[in-house]
């Protein structure tokens, strides 16, 4: 973690453990719970969907950037993580017949499970060789879930029953309304548990191997459990996210997982910056907000500029790519560093720092 | 950290207040006036574009005909559609947009998005029709909002079957070519469960097509090594027309079946020379079969300075699904009844055969409460001269 900005003094060691330093902090506080509050009031059904997968997207990217952002393993295995949550969770819950907690729970542990299996060749890999060793898992994974037909209802994909919680189920009139005030919940927590992860000596631990792993084992840090215990936490947050995903689009099928999904968890990390759990939150939000956007400039514009329209996806390709260069070229620390570097501009005014 | 938990109090106190009062729903549902809104998720640039473009083009057409003509008892179609792109996220995130904005009815478009938003529509309640013709998507058990108006992919491969099994006489070697989707493996296990069921005397092998391969040059020769006289594709035009000439440049003898979306103009066009010979299974008559449901199409496009042989038969196609859902809701108006997705399903499946002018299999679409198979019949064209050539009309496994 970040030493605290400068221009701040502690007098307690209590003040100095605080997760929020300054008024201001506060102030964002309550207006990010005063946002959650009000979302599903201001916005219709359609965009509350929007908020609702890209809650959904939060909490993955969370766990991608625990792996990727704060041990430095670099994972392309992500969609493949997704898959093992989702699927288990769908299976227990409709096979098995387990309540929704429950099998949300399982998947959880399965996917850390396959996670910790998937991350043993980082024992032996760094960088981009790691790189190709979680590609093959995300490969080893679709392909399972393409063939084996038991994931599947005979030749139609797996389908979820409606989520019901004990005698609670949700209504199809509310559906994106109820759903929003779990998976806010769900996201929430996942935040809040990252955040306070690397304040433990287990997330320090991941960020010292990330730094210099050798320095790192001279101090005492067991490298090898480090990096097992962080693919199995990040796979955790990503069989979170997959087996929430499951329930709320009521149908799984490996068509969601593919590379290119774990190719925008990557982006969606980098962009809102590595090593970041706020970073996270902002990327999962920019990159799931960017198409849409697109989307309703180029149909608003369609009219005088119809050509644009029938070349929307390329377009969108065209853009995550440049998004993501631009990111890298002028602030690889993302946006949570641009947030950081305007927060800083205004408590060291006048001054440059 | 005090302050801290007091305000997290504050918060949880507050959402589970916020939590108890509901808002009202958004726009569903219609008010039984004013336009008719329809929501279409198109494929335009996807994987499957290259037949996505007409169809798409053909459910447009025909609502501004139809709007032209004075609607449905005087009401227009309001019809918003949006490229998806072969990308199941995308369809059920274009389906919520639709759902949102009070469509009556969905047009969908391929196999993966449909079967994935099959629950959904059920719960819903929003009739769907798809250019999917998988088997699942007939059962209303299965799937009770879900219509397809042509027979199955199922059908078209047994039909398919039967066709190889009779021209050749004696045992023989098929190599099925597929996209490796959903929608390319549909009809594989009704297929090989056809030849064991009917003893039919052959033996078949499934490969699946990578998307985006620059050639198959590859998966001709396995099916040459595996002794293969036919090729049974379940693909769309642009990769089957490759196969063709594949097996053109390599000599190969032999015949390459194309199931409904690779059986078409394109495939001819794109293959040039090398798609003599090959057999398309088509369900939607082609402009060369001369069907009497064209016409109204052909002065539609002649007025806006086109044809349907320019345009293709998918054109038809998406014409006369939209014209099939067009007429269900025709028949809820007419009756006087609130125009709902649950007063859709019930007409479509209680008002009796729609006829299409011999257009779709063996020129009638109809639906049961039992069975949302609308057709089981399909006409078989061979590629001669640049041109589909009518084989047999009408054909059923």
């Amino acid at each position: 973690m970040a030493a605290s900005a400068t221009g701040i003094f502690h007098r307690t060691y209590q003040r100095e453990l605080a997760l929020r330093h300054t008024r201001a902090e506060y102030v964002r506080l309550a207006l990010v719970v005063v946002a959650i509050l009000a979302t599903p009031y201001l916005v219709d059904f359609y965009w509350l969907s929007v908020v609702n997968t890209i809650l959904i997207a939060v909490i993955g990217a969370v766990g991608l950037n625990i792996l990727v952002g704060f041990t430095g393993q670099i994972s392309l295995g992500q969609g493949g993580f997704l898959a093992v949550g989702a699927f288990t969770s769908a299976l227990l819950y409709q096979r098995a017949e387990l309540p929704a907690p429950l099998s949300i729970a399982c998947a959880v542990i399965v996917t850390a499970g396959a996670g910790a299996l998937f991350g043993l060749p980082a024992l032996r890999l760094k960088g981009l060789y790691l790189a190709i060793a979680t590609l093959a898992s995300q490969e080893i994974i679709v392909f399972i879930a393409r063939r084996w037909t038991f994931l599947r209802d005979g030749s139609a994909p797996l389908s979820v029953d409606r989520l019901h919680i004990g005698g609670f189920e949700i209504s199809r009139e509310l559906f994106e309304w109820q759903w929003y005030w779990i998976l806010v919940t769900c996201a929430v927590l996942s935040v809040l548990a990252a955040r306070n992860l690397f304040r433990s000596s287990l997330g320090r631990s991941f960020m010292a191997v990330r730094d210099q792993d050798i320095a790192a084992s001279a101090m005492g840090v067991n490298v090898t459990r480090a990096k097992v215990t962080a693919f199995a936490v990040s796979s955790g947050f990503v069989g979170f996210a997959g087996a929430l995903s499951a329930h709320y689009t009521e149908t799984v099928t490996w068509e969601a997982f593919t590379l290119e999904v774990s190719i925008l968890y990557l982006a969606m990390i980098i962009v809102g910056g590595l090593g970041s759990i706020a970073g996270s939150v902002y990327g999962a939000f920019f990159l799931m907000l960017l198409p849409l956007f697109l989307n309703e400039v180029l149909h608003a514009a369609g009219d005088s500029l119809p050509f644009l329209l029938g070349r929307l996806p390329a377009i969108e390709n065209a853009v995550f790519g440049l998004v993501i260069i631009v990111f890298l070229l002028v602030e690889p620390r993302g946006l949570d560093r641009i947030w950081q570097r305007m927060k800083d501009y205004i408590r060291f005014w006048p001054f440059r720092y | 950290m005090h302050k801290h938990s007091w305000a997290f109090a504050v918060a949880t106190a507050s959402a589970l207040a916020f939590t108890a009062c509901a808002p009202g729903g958004g726009d569903t549902g219609d008010t039984g006036e004013g336009p008719i809104k329809i929501g279409i998720i198109a494929d335009l640039t996807g994987a499957t574009g290259d037949v996505g473009t007409p169809y798409n083009e053909g459910m447009l057409g025909y609502i501004d005909w139809l709007n032209s003509e004075g609607g449905i008892d005087g009401r227009e179609i309001d019809a918003t559609s949006k490229d998806y792109a072969y990308d199941v996220p995308t369809a059920e995130r274009l389906y919520k947009e639709y759902l949102n904005d009070g469509a009556v009815a969905i047009q969908g478009w391929g196999t993966g998005d449909s079967e994935a938003l099959m629950n959904k529509v059920a719960a819903d309640e929003l009739p769907f029709m798809s250019a999917s013709y998988a088997e699942v998507l007939t059962d209303p058990a299965e799937a009770p909002y879900n219509f397809v108006v042509a027979p199955t992919y199922s059908d078209q491969m047994r039909v398919a079957l039967n066709w190889i099994a009779e021209e050749e006489g004696a045992a023989t070697d098929v190599a099925f070519l597929h996209s490796d989707s959903p929608f390319g493996l549909a009809p594989l296990e009704d297929g090989q469960s056809w030849i064991e069921d009917e003893g039919l005397d052959i033996s078949m092998e499934a490969y699946a097509m990578p998307a985006g391969a620059a050639n198959y040059v590859g998966l001709v020769s396995q099916a040459e090594q595996q002794g293969a006289k036919y090729i049974v594709i379940q693909n769309v035009s642009s990769p089957a027309a490759q196969v063709a000439k594949d097996i053109q440049a390599q000599g190969a003898n032999i015949k390459i079946v194309c199931l409904n979306w690779c059986a078409d103009e394109q495939f001819i066009d794109t293959a040039g020379d090398a798609a003599e010979g090959h057999i398309l299974i088509s369900p939607f008559a082609p402009s060369t079969a001369e069907m009497e449901g064209q016409q109204v199409i052909e002065d539609y496009l002649s007025e806006n300075g086109s044809s349907l042989e320019k345009e293709g038969l998918h054109y038809a196609q998406g014409w006369y699904t939209m014209h099939i859902m067009a007429e269900g809701m025709r028949e809820v108006v007419e009756a006087g009844d609130d125009l709902t997705g649950e007063a859709i399903k019930t007409a479509l499946e209680t008002m009796g055969p729609i006829d299409t002018g011999g257009v779709v299999g063996t020129g009638e679409v109809e639906f049961s409460e039992d069975s949302h198979r609308g057709q089981t019949g399909t006409g078989i064209y061979v590629a001669e001269g640049g041109e589909m050539k009518p084989l047999e009309t009408g054909v059923t496994p």
